[in-house]
């Protein structure tokens, strides 16, 4: 699915965000990249969903070099892409229907099926009965699970999600994480960005270790590890 | 491999991996539903919901902020106001110079004591000639008449024993004749026996042909500025609604939205400012033409024959409406592109 070879990522500045990684991500992998503040974990998933370029190496995401994508193809792969964000990033002036609507929308579904889509979705996350509120009126959990709604709800293989859990407290958090471990059971990839090291172990999924930018560590955690 | 989509529905696990993008894929994924003509009419759907989207989404963002929204389309009317005013005034002119035009008549002076058996014959002449619409005559009694009605001219008429006026012919030109075809009748006439002269006046319609020309030329240049304020005003309206969206563009953007789809609701909200910025200046055109009606009819009645005041004409207002629209529409997509170009590369 996810293929980086020798890949590096600097700045202007000099700043170097991420130093020579090299791994494969499997179709339907669910896998967590870990690091301290700083450690480029986000720089990662930024380069996957091309908002930045690698500076050098490359990346083939389900057989496309990313480097061949020029400017005008970059919508379109989006598309075909899920994003969480820690933030959640969801439209305040909107319902949630209209939130998770929003990449259909964008794909330009017809409006029949949007409304089945939507309802599949957040019947998912367990958020059907919300349909008609507005952001503001959830609690934090319940925005971040409006905000994985909307990533699956246009069916991607792919999902990108970075500190997910970043604004929840613990209980909320392995939720989230549980919740994503059951879309991952449907066979789609997830790559999730967390510094959570303690909920990270609790999900016994492989994980990258970033440090400085540099992979210092891939491994799939044992019981009692 | 088999997998389940987010519905929990079936599928190969392939139809939903990012593949190239573009094209390519696109026409891969076609050839393998087997449906190719099919697929433009997906791509027509997915197009008419993009626009149905933009077009719902714009009127709902402008009825939320709906003072705003009207105070821009008043500024926007009040822009296209003038130069609608100036054309319709324009229009009024180019009316009341043909009204002159028509009044102005070619006076054929006929040889003074000429037999009525002669001045019959030249009236007929006249009548049958090409060019003519309608010979009235003057007798000398006429003109005498009118002589003693001019104030300061009565004492002068009694104190003449014998009346010394000729008969006059008043010819009234075909409506389609220039002024080479005035200047040719007019000579034509000239000739004609019986005839001792002929006049008329072109200067005066010349001079009011060089003031509506001059009047043309300032209303399009006024067009012109008014037209470049209302985009200015549309453009730095809708860069403000660019601004005050820019999270949810980033949103939408990162979710794939194509610049495209990011303009089409700033498009449509453009052209909403412009064609209720053209209805409102023709609501209000017409209503001050109403009012200036009276006054300007009784003023030229002084000078013209015939003149009916114009209002705002459906061709005119469809202008106004496109106008507007257009306008609109070019503001905000130099404010959108402007946006889109300097938020790059993502």
């Amino acid at each position: 699915m996810i293929r980086f070879e020798h890949v590096a990522k600097s700045y202007a500045s000099g700043q170097a965000a991420l130093r020579d990684l090299t791994f494969s991500i499997a179709p339907g992998e669910m896998l967590f990249v870990t690091g301290h503040s700083g450690a480029g974990k986000s720089t990662l998933l930024r380069l996957i969903a091309l908002e930045e370029r690698a500076t050098r190496g490359s990346i083939t995401l389900g057989g496309t070099p990313l480097d061949k994508v020029r400017k005008r193809g970059v919508p379109a792969l989006r598309r075909r892409l899920g994003m969480v964000f820690q933030d959640h990033r969801l439209l305040l002036d909107r319902t949630v229907f209209d939130n998770v609507a929003l990449p259909l929308v964008i794909a330009g579904t017809p409006r029949a099926e949007i409304d089945g889509r939507v309802r599949a979705a957040l019947d998912r996350v367990g958020l059907l009965e919300r349909v008609r509120s507005q952001p503001l009126a959830l609690s934090g959990g319940e925005q971040q699970r409006v905000g994985i709604a909307r990533a699956i709800v246009a069916k991607p293989a792919l999902i990108l999600a970075d500190e997910p859990t970043g604004n929840l407290d613990p209980q909320l958090s392995v939720e989230i994480f549980n919740l994503f471990g059951a879309l991952s059971q449907t066979g789609t990839t997830i790559l999730i960005a967390s510094h959570d090291l303690h909920l990270i172990q609790r999900m016994r999924r492989r994980v990258l270790v970033l440090d400085h930018g540099a992979l210092i560590d891939d491994y799939r955690p044992e019981p009692g590890r | 491999m088999t997998t389940r989509d987010a519905d929990g529905n079936r599928g190969t696990g392939q139809e939903a991996e990012p593949g190239p993008p573009g094209r390519p894929l696109a026409a891969a994924r076609q050839r393998k539903a087997g449906a190719t003509p099919f697929a433009v009419g997906f791509s027509m759907t997915a197009w008419r919901e993009q626009h149905l989207y933009g077009l719902f989404s714009s009127l709902g963002y402008l009825w939320r902020r709906r003072r705003s929204t009207l105070l821009t389309v008043c500024v926007m009317a009040l822009a296209l106001l003038l130069p609608l005013l100036l054309q319709v005034v324009l229009r009024n002119l180019e009316d009341f110079g043909d009204g002159l035009r028509d009044a102005r008549e070619i006076s054929v002076f006929l040889q003074p004591r000429l037999a009525l058996a002669e001045v019959e014959a030249a009236n007929s002449t006249i009548s049958q000639a090409a060019g003519v619409v309608e010979v009235r005559m003057r007798t000398p009694a006429d003109g005498l008449d009118e002589l003693r009605a001019l104030e300061g001219f009565e004492g002068a008429a009694a104190l003449l024993d014998d009346n010394p006026l000729p008969h006059v012919l008043l010819v009234a030109p075909a409506a389609g004749l220039d002024d080479g075809g005035m200047r040719a009748l007019a000579a034509q006439l000239g000739k004609l026996p019986g005839v001792d002269f002929v006049q008329f006046e072109l200067a005066w319609r010349d001079r009011l042909g060089r003031v509506l020309a001059f009047a043309r030329r300032m209303a399009l240049i006024a067009g012109v500025l008014f037209a470049l304020a209302a985009l200015l005003v549309v453009g730095n309206t809708i860069r403000l609604d660019v601004a005050a969206r820019s999270r949810e563009i980033s949103v939408v953007q990162l979710l794939g939205g194509t610049d495209g789809f990011v303009r089409r609701p700033f498009l449509y909200a453009g052209v909403w400012y412009g064609l209720g910025a053209g209805l409102l200046a023709v609501i209000v055109a017409s209503v001050l033409i109403g009012f200036a009606r009276e006054p300007t009819l009784a003023l030229a009645a002084d000078y013209a024959r015939q003149f009916e005041l114009r209002g705002v004409s459906a061709t005119l207002a469809v202008a106004a409406l496109a106008g507007g629209a257009m306008l609109g529409w070019l503001g905000a997509w130099a404010a959108c592109t402007s946006w889109l170009a300097r938020g790059r590369p993502r």
